[in-house]
């Protein structure tokens, strides 16, 4: 089976070739967020280089949020409307749960982060165990001290991965390291990894995606708070 | 020789309307999906960019989907992919533009970036098949207001426009004002109906630069008449304050068309943008226009809002012409005119 898959989630845009386990090709542009220009070229430059044809494509690997609630549309914009064209299925992955497939590693806690602004961070905690990902702690939003927190609850060493640089400036209790920069940002392999054995939407099913927002619209959060009861 | 018929898929999202269309040979529409979010946004008082761009993603694709349904096209019919590029709210016009990049590359075919304002213009060869440049149009929306001469199906100059608020954006914010929900223009003109255009005189900013239009001043007269007689504790006429300030715009918008008219000896002027629903504005400027030997074009009610089919016209004729773009294209939130 041969999957695409994107992950614009972040300030990384990254897509990918990945065939029955196999990763194929990888192209990853971190300068900022250009990944309304980039993505389209970059899929063409991925594809004219490993010649493999639109129609070969299985399937789609689109990683879903948490993440940058326009760099999500983006990219799941672009994946519907391939996979529209190319009639074949989109499988959704969670961005924290597909960089988790960037060290696949036993024995350590890894913990995914990406930033959700005024201090906050989208997070959840992993572990692989007999070459399976297990999610320790579900996503959920808490502020930096929180999260080191429940991390040295573990008692367990730990892996920070994703928009982990203001946590990482601040001194790290000993146990929690940084993941080094190549396997730190979403990798599209990895989403591509992280869809395998899963379902596919397909048909008119793609079209009842959404991305993982977790929280809603300022305005909405606004208009919440100033009517209570509705 | 005849030519092969060319199909034209137009993708529009730039604010708070997800729209597709199919529009054959440029001037045949084959179809016309509008998902509105106005509903939506009401109780915000206003278009909410984030809220927005939420509802486009869901919608994007099934309208698409929709439009070529409705036109009894396939995709692999489609000749090109055309598509708001801007003006629009840029996390908005982001969906349907990355869509439309994927899913011309997809298929291999054409992606033609559209400005949305020259859709509008472009509404009018909809409702009149016999339009040709060269012609005058008068574009008047929330955000804009401009006099531009259209010298041919690419080519535009601008006359004049707009030194501070647009001609809607004035029609919005008084009705904002007056209490009205959101979208206030066609309130104030439902609203106007009942009232006398002639009970409150407003100023008209006629400025120097026959072309150029000020609403700034218009639109602050409005509401210190209307605080004025708040503290002083008088009653008031909001149905006149509707119909002489609407009055006091489409005042300002047919002279100003109509030294248009004169200076370039066009004989057609065509309305464009929102506010062109407006009942008055094309009684009165179709009026004046006969008067002046000119005649007005103005789209169908439903071309007048946000649509795609003005974006899959506007992109055939792009079309025609070899224009294509490039697919790094991104949206322009502050695109302009001509």
């Amino acid at each position: 089976m041969l999957t695409l898959a994107l992950d614009t989630a972040t300030g990384v845009c990254t897509v990918g070739l990945v065939r029955d386990g196999h990763v194929l090709a990888e192209y990853d542009i971190s300068i900022g967020l250009t990944h309304s220009e980039g993505l389209m070229p970059q899929m063409d430059q991925m594809f004219s280089r490993t010649g493999i044809k639109k129609e070969e494509i299985d399937r789609i690997a689109v990683s879903m949020g948490p993440g940058s609630f326009t760099g999500l549309r983006i990219g799941l914009a672009a994946a519907e409307a391939m996979a529209y064209a190319w009639k074949c299925g989109i499988c959704g992955v969670n961005t924290l749960e597909a960089m988790a497939y960037n060290i696949p590693v036993e024995g350590i806690v890894l913990a995914p982060v990406l930033d959700a602004q005024k201090g906050n961070y989208y997070t959840a905690f992993y572990r692989w165990q007999a070459g399976v990902l297990q999610e320790i702690r579900p996503v959920e939003m808490t502020d930096g001290d929180t999260l080191l927190r429940q991390l040295l609850e573990l008692e367990a060493p730990v892996i920070l991965m994703g928009e982990c640089g203001k946590l990482a400036k601040k001194e790290l209790p000993s146990g929690i390291s940084v993941a080094p920069e190549q396997v730190r940002l979403p990798k599209a392999s990895s989403v591509a990894l992280a869809a395998e054995g899963k379902p596919a939407l397909t048909g008119e099913e793609i079209f009842t995606l959404r991305p993982y927002y977790i929280r809603k619209s300022e305005a909405e959060e606004l208009w919440d708070k100033r009517h209570p009861k509705a | 020789m005849e030519q092969k018929d060319i199909y034209i898929l137009g993708i529009e999202s730039s604010c708070d309307e997800t729209a597709a269309s199919v529009v054959k040979n440029g001037r045949e529409v084959l179809s016309n999906i509008i998902s509105s979010q106005i509903a939506i946004h009401r109780k915000y008082g206003g278009v909410v960019p984030e809220i927005a761009s939420r509802k486009h993603i869901e919608h994007i694709m099934p309208v698409i989907d929709a439009a070529l349904e409705d036109a009894k096209v396939t995709l692999d019919q489609i000749d090109g992919v055309a598509v708001t590029y801007g003006p629009g709210l840029v996390g908005a016009l982001l969906v349907g533009l990355s869509a439309a990049k994927a899913l011309a590359w997809a298929t291999g075919k054409p992606l033609i970036g559209v400005n949305h304002l020259e859709g509008h213009v472009f509404a009018n060869f909809l409702n009149d098949k016999d339009l040709e440049p060269p012609f005058l149009a008068l574009v008047v929306s929330g955000g804009h207001t401009a006099l531009l001469k259209v010298t041919g199906y690419n080519s535009f100059e601008m006359l004049g426009q707009t030194r501070d608020d647009a001609a809607g954006e004035a029609f919005d914010k008084i009705a904002r004002v007056m209490g009205m929900p959101y979208p206030g223009g066609p309130e104030i003109e439902k609203l106007a109906l009942e009232g006398n255009p002639e009970a409150i005189n407003f100023p008209r900013a006629m400025l120097d630069d026959p072309f150029q239009f000020s609403f700034s001043g218009m639109k602050s007269a409005v509401i210190n008449y209307l605080h004025n007689e708040e503290q002083a504790r008088r009653p008031v006429n909001k149905a006149d304050v509707a119909a002489s300030f609407q009055e006091a715009v489409t005042d300002v918008l047919v002279q100003k068309s109509l030294l248009a008219i004169k200076a370039t000896g066009l004989k057609e002027i065509v309305l464009a943008g929102g506010v062109s629903a407006n009942k008055t504005l094309q009684n009165k400027l179709a009026a004046a226009a006969e008067k002046a030997g000119a005649r007005l074009v103005h789209p169908t009610k439903i071309l007048c809002t946000d649509n795609a089919v003005m974006i899959a016209c506007r992109g055939y004729y792009m079309y025609r012409a070899g224009v294509a773009s490039p697919l790094n294209l991104n949206a322009v939130p502050a695109l302009k005119l001509g």
